[in-house]
């Protein structure tokens, strides 16, 4: 279960952070004030999802999205807020390769599998399978860098599919795919939703609408709408006809 | 601070694996491979001794072997240094995934700098016999001087994994001081034959690395215990560590958003 009251996320300027190293040099309440140099990714945003809720995440180009399933993560502390994480959450990797694009497939499975606390033996149990879900066969003992998009979206996935955590966080790794592949992931995703809490997000709204049960609609950084996935999609898609800038 | 200690020691599985990978990942392109973990310090050390012993016709019969010891700790020092600048910010993929003690980033650097140092001692023991090293039990100091050198250079890496993430110039300084600092300890000359007697304590104190160095020569290679002033290095080692430890602790989990 996850439940986030008040959750501020706040960020600063390179120039703030560097200022901010030396500040055990200087007076504390110095540093403590608001200032210019510094913006909210994420702020007054409250939800809670339960077990085995499938939720799904959707927004603009940095609305926060991202953000947030960091945060559900553990990799960025709340500024403000509480944020409570029930159960163990699979690896955020997207597109990104993990750890280093010189090393093959394969050891960016054993990497991300250690990553979030499985145990050799544990990840030698499901190599197999994860590697034939990719169909990458020839590919992955070879270096990520030599993989196309599709192809390291494909692999993101499957370990996260294959991980068995109680929670999982998909950012925007099954539209890549391409048509054979997406079919595999939907039915993979069909397989898990109900036993694991999915956090989804997507720009594409027939992929939300085909797992959601709850959606999220984030607008610069603080909750436009949450409901019925129908519901929230018009409101978002209509909201979008009506262009705003990007910057806050 | 402990608990930074004891987050890491339970991610030692994770720390373990990350250090193969880099080896992995350093010496994958290379047509030698790990070849190059013996061939590095090898190639230097012609360079140096040409240096030395030809251009500037100094140095003793034994200078090779004592260049080497000190070279090979002086590397793995200076290498984990500079490693550990970008420690952070190379890794933004895997920093921004999924929270782990960001401290195995240096951490890492330093572990695979040992296995360098350790290669090149392997060639360095052959070494030893050809240009006639005068072996005592003395040289089971050994061990202790690399364990103050690695509790000191955690520290000193903790502080600049955290200072190269926010500036990223520090790499550039960094390289300088490497370089002045490496004419300005005892490696490619001996404390003995450079520093006038009136200004060796002095010298000794102002450049903790001295003493260790000089130890590092002793029980290897002159059958001698280690110089008196690996104690003050070992006291500024660990000054450095509990420095280093404290501010990476409160600075860990704001180097995620620096990035």
């Amino acid at each position: 279960m996850i439940k986030v009251s008040e959750l501020g996320i706040k960020f600063k300027t390179k120039k703030r952070q560097r200022a901010r190293m030396f500040s055990f040099l200087f007076d504390r309440s110095h540093n403590q004030q608001q200032s210019s140099g510094e913006f909210w990714a994420l702020r007054h945003v409250s939800f809670a999802v339960e077990r085995g809720e499938t939720v799904g995440l959707i927004g603009r180009n940095g609305s926060g999205k991202s953000t947030l399933l960091r945060v559900i993560a553990g990799v960025y502390p709340p500024d403000e807020g509480k944020v409570s994480v029930e159960g163990e959450v699979s690896t955020l990797f997207g597109l990104g390769s993990g750890f280093n694009a010189e090393l093959s497939g394969r050891d960016n499975i054993y990497l991300d599998g250690i990553m979030i606390g499985m145990t050799k033996n544990q990840i030698d149990g499901i190599i197999d399978t994860i590697v034939e879900f990719t169909e990458l066969q020839d590919f992955i003992d070879m270096p990520v860098r030599t993989y196309s998009t599709g192809m390291r979206a494909r692999l993101g996935f499957a370990i996260a599919m294959h991980s068995d955590k109680d929670i999982v966080l998909i950012d925007e790794i099954m539209s890549v795919g391409d048509v054979a592949f997406r079919e595999k992931a939907e039915a993979e995703m069909n397989r898990i939703i109900g036993d694991s809490t999915v956090l989804l997000v997507s720009h594409e709204m027939g992929t939300i609408k085909k797992f959601a049960s709850k959606v999220i609609w984030l607008d610069r950084g603080v909750i436009a709408a949450v409901g019925e996935p129908e519901e929230v999609i018009q409101k978002y898609l209509a909201a979008a006809k009506v262009k705003k800038p990007l910057s806050r | 601070m402990i608990e930074q200690v004891k987050k890491v020691w339970q991610k030692r599985e994770l720390l373990w694996y990350i250090v193969k990978l880099q080896m992995k990942a350093e010496n994958k392109n290379k047509l030698l491979g790990f070849a190059w973990s013996f061939l590095d310090p090898l190639l230097l050390l012609i360079v140096y001794i040409v240096l030395v012993s030809y251009i500037f016709g100094r140095g003793g019969p034994q200078f090779p072997i004592l260049l080497f010891i000190a070279l090979l700790s002086w590397r793995w020092f200076t290498n984990a240094l500079t490693r550990s600048v970008t420690s952070v910010t190379s890794k933004l993929a895997l920093v921004q995934s999924v929270r782990f003690p960001l401290a195995i980033l240096p951490l890492s650097g330093i572990i695979v700098g040992f296995f360098d140092w350790l290669f090149g001692f392997a060639i360095l023991v052959p070494m030893l016999f050809i240009f006639k090293a005068s072996f005592a039990v003395n040289v089971l100091w050994l061990p202790l001087l690399l364990l103050i050198q690695f509790i000191g250079t955690i520290g000193a890496c903790l502080i600049f994994a955290v200072v190269g993430t926010y500036l990223s110039d520090l790499g550039n300084i960094l390289q300088f001081v490497i370089r002045l600092g490496f004419y300005l300890s005892p490696i490619i000359w001996i404390v003995e034959d450079v520093v006038p007697e009136s200004l060796f304590t002095a010298y000794m104190l102002l450049n903790p690395f001295a003493g260790l160095l000089e130890s590092y020569k002793n029980v290897v290679i002159r059958g001698m215990a280690p110089n008196e002033y690996a104690l003050w290095g070992a006291a500024v080692a660990c000054i450095v560590f509990l420095i280093g430890l404290w501010y990476f602790s409160r600075n860990e989990y704001k180097l995620v958003k620096a990035i």
